[in-house]
């Protein structure tokens, strides 16, 4: 009987942290784009305009940035403008919820048939590498070995405090002025 | 791994061995079929390779009512809509494709048009577009390498765009694959070869790469210890029908391995490689799969050492200390490898092709980041990685 009446409340609570990762990670999109040289040379092959998305089946919360060009990203915080390029979508909740609370790698998830990619697979292999460096930089060493692959080599300690107090200081702006507007 | 989880999935029936052909009509009727048509291209048609299959359906008062014989190697949504076109002229109910990789996928193409209707098979590019069954579709492979009789994906290239578009569905699976050893006896030297890596190589990354599981594990292992067993013997003996049919089943079990746990770093290399410099795919596989291997050595140690039983046999596994059990694996793949430059001059490095430039190495690096087995390799690849794995297998 207890398990009857909790489920709901933790897939309540489960459904309330995927969607705030994902406000997270696409106001933290958005600021690597804007520190990160290495983040910038893999966006700026994505097409002008473009739209990126990650959502969890069937209506879930859902991520969308956008390519506005020279590899800065925009986060659509309304949904998206018009249809997007790429989707990446998780079959379920839980799928999304073991991923974005860093108890499986994102590439673990992939191997493991948790999502799906719908666009250019290409451009969806580079989407996992910039959300990769997003998450070795805004994390924890610990946390974000677990979260991704291999640690970048070339991610030495300064650099990353130092780019990750910028990107949770451009994060927490960001969430300052949609409060405000 | 506490998070471990899977999916296998493979519902193709497989019918193979001696005078499997002759099956086909028997599971034609079954599914209600009455007229299929034949895809298939010239060099299939020319090495007398489809009269067994039409002979073996009239003697059973089965007609053939279409045959398409001009599949080219690299297929093209104007040769699917000429099929499909055919196909609808002559009322027919059902597909064979007899081939290589293109005749298959082109069967598969055409399946989509003459099932979901229309002429634009750009529409249902990408994956999970399909939603129903569709016409009942054989697959009898020439080759003994590609595996896609038992793969849901076909690739098209679109020529107007230029571009190459994907098609992934489970509904894409043949309902049968036959597998009969008159289909692959009279492969050329370097082709036996060079497929036979091939499926050697989905064999080696299926059980090394991030998706594998122990389904799939089983048919990769079966997989390599044929293909270890029977290359060379069939290279030197090219009649050896035994050896053959035991080529073409490690073949269809390599594809029904990865296609149910991916491959890696060495499809994304070799599909850069074919892309810019026009190699064919097996060859690519062979040339790159040690270096590969070394590449990601420390991330797949067990796996690899596991494989030496399979590749070498118990006696030289039992013989070799469990710490150097990958190590020597990767010696016995350079060892078959050496031994197929002997007997057809397969080449081992990029130098040996004759078709790359160093100047080239960058692009191809740069492309295979981008190819999406690369997200199943068991290490990350950065540039420079892949850099310098190509300069390694460069001579
Ligand atoms: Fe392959």
């Amino acid at each position: 009987m207890l398990v009857k009446r909790l489920q709901p409340m933790v897939s309540h609570a489960r459904r309330s942290y995927v969607g705030l990762m994902f406000q997270v990670m696409g106001r933290a999109l958005q600021a690597i784009s804007e520190v990160d040289e290495i983040t910038r040379n893999e966006t700026r092959a994505l097409p002008v305009g473009f739209l990126f998305e990650m959502q969890v089946m069937p209506n879930g919360p859902k991520l969308i940035v956008e390519h506005t060009g020279n590899g800065l990203l925009h986060y659509h915080r309304d949904g998206a403008p018009r249809p997007v390029d790429l989707s990446i979508q998780f079959k379920h909740m839980t799928h999304a919820f073991l991923v974005l609370s860093f108890q499986e790698k994102t590439s673990v998830a992939f191997a493991n048939d948790r999502m799906l990619v719908d666009g250019d697979v290409s451009l969806a292999v580079r989407m996992t590498r910039v959300l990769n460096r997003l998450e070795s930089f805004i994390l924890p060493k610990l946390v974000a070995e677990r979260a991704v692959k291999e640690y970048p080599a070339n991610l030495h300690l300064p650099e990353k405090l130092l780019s990750a107090a910028r990107i949770y200081l451009k994060v927490a702006t960001n969430f300052v002025e949609t409060a405000r507007a | 791994m506490t998070n471990n989880y899977y999916e296998f999935f493979c519902p193709v029936k497989v019918i193979a061995g001696k005078a499997a052909l002759e099956h086909i009509p028997y599971e034609l009727t079954g599914l209600a079929a009455k007229r299929p048509m034949i895809v298939t291209d010239k060099g299939v048609r020319a090495a007398g390779l489809l009269d067994p299959v039409i002979a073996a359906c009239e003697e059973s008062g089965l007609e053939i009512v279409a045959i398409y014989d001009d599949v080219p190697p690299d297929s093209s949504t104007t040769v699917v809509r000429d099929i499909t076109k055919v196909y609808r002229k002559e009322k027919c109910d059902s597909i064979i494709a007899v081939g290589g990789g293109s005749a298959i996928d082109t069967g598969k193409a055409v399946n989509i048009l003459v099932s979901e209707g229309g002429d634009d098979i750009a529409k249902y590019s990408g994956a999970g577009i399909l939603k129903h069954p569709l016409k009942p579709f054989f697959v009898v492979p020439t080759t003994a390498g590609t595996g896609s009789e038992v793969t849901s994906v076909a690739v098209i290239t679109d020529e107007k765009k230029g571009v190459k578009l994907p098609f992934t569905s489970s509904f894409l699976l043949p309902n049968a694959a036959i597998i009969d050893p008159r289909m692959t006896l009279t492969l050329p030297p370097h082709i036996t070869a060079a497929t036979a890596m091939d499926a050697m190589t989905h064999a080696t990354e299926a059980f090394t790469c991030m998706a594998k599981n122990p389904l799939s594990d089983a048919y990769a292992t079966a997989a390599v210890k044929k293909v270890s067993q029977s290359l060379l013997q069939v290279m030197d003996n090219p009649k050896d029908e035994h050896g053959r049919l035991e080529l073409a089943q490690a073949s269809t079990m390599a594809g029904i391995a990865f296609s149910n746990s991916m491959v890696g770093l060495v499809h994304s290399l070799g599909h850069a490689t074919g892309a810019i410099c026009h190699l064919p795919h097996g060859l690519c596989m062979s040339l790159y799969l040690p270096y590969v291997l070394e590449f990601n050595l420390e991330s797949i140690r067990e796996p690899l050492g596991e494989l030496l039983l399979y590749l070498e046999g118990p006696e030289v596994f039992s013989a070799t200390p469990a710490s150097r059990r990958a190590e020597a694996s990767i010696s016995s793949i350079r060892k078959l490898r050496d031994a197929l430059y002997k007997r057809c001059q397969l080449p081992r490095t990029l130098k040996e092709t004759g078709k790359v430039l160093e100047s080239q190495l960058e692009a191809i690096a740069e492309m295979a980041l981008d190819d999406g087995s690369i997200m199943f390799n068991p290490r990350e690849v950065s540039l420079e990685d892949a850099l310098s794995v190509l300069r390694r297998a460069w001579a």
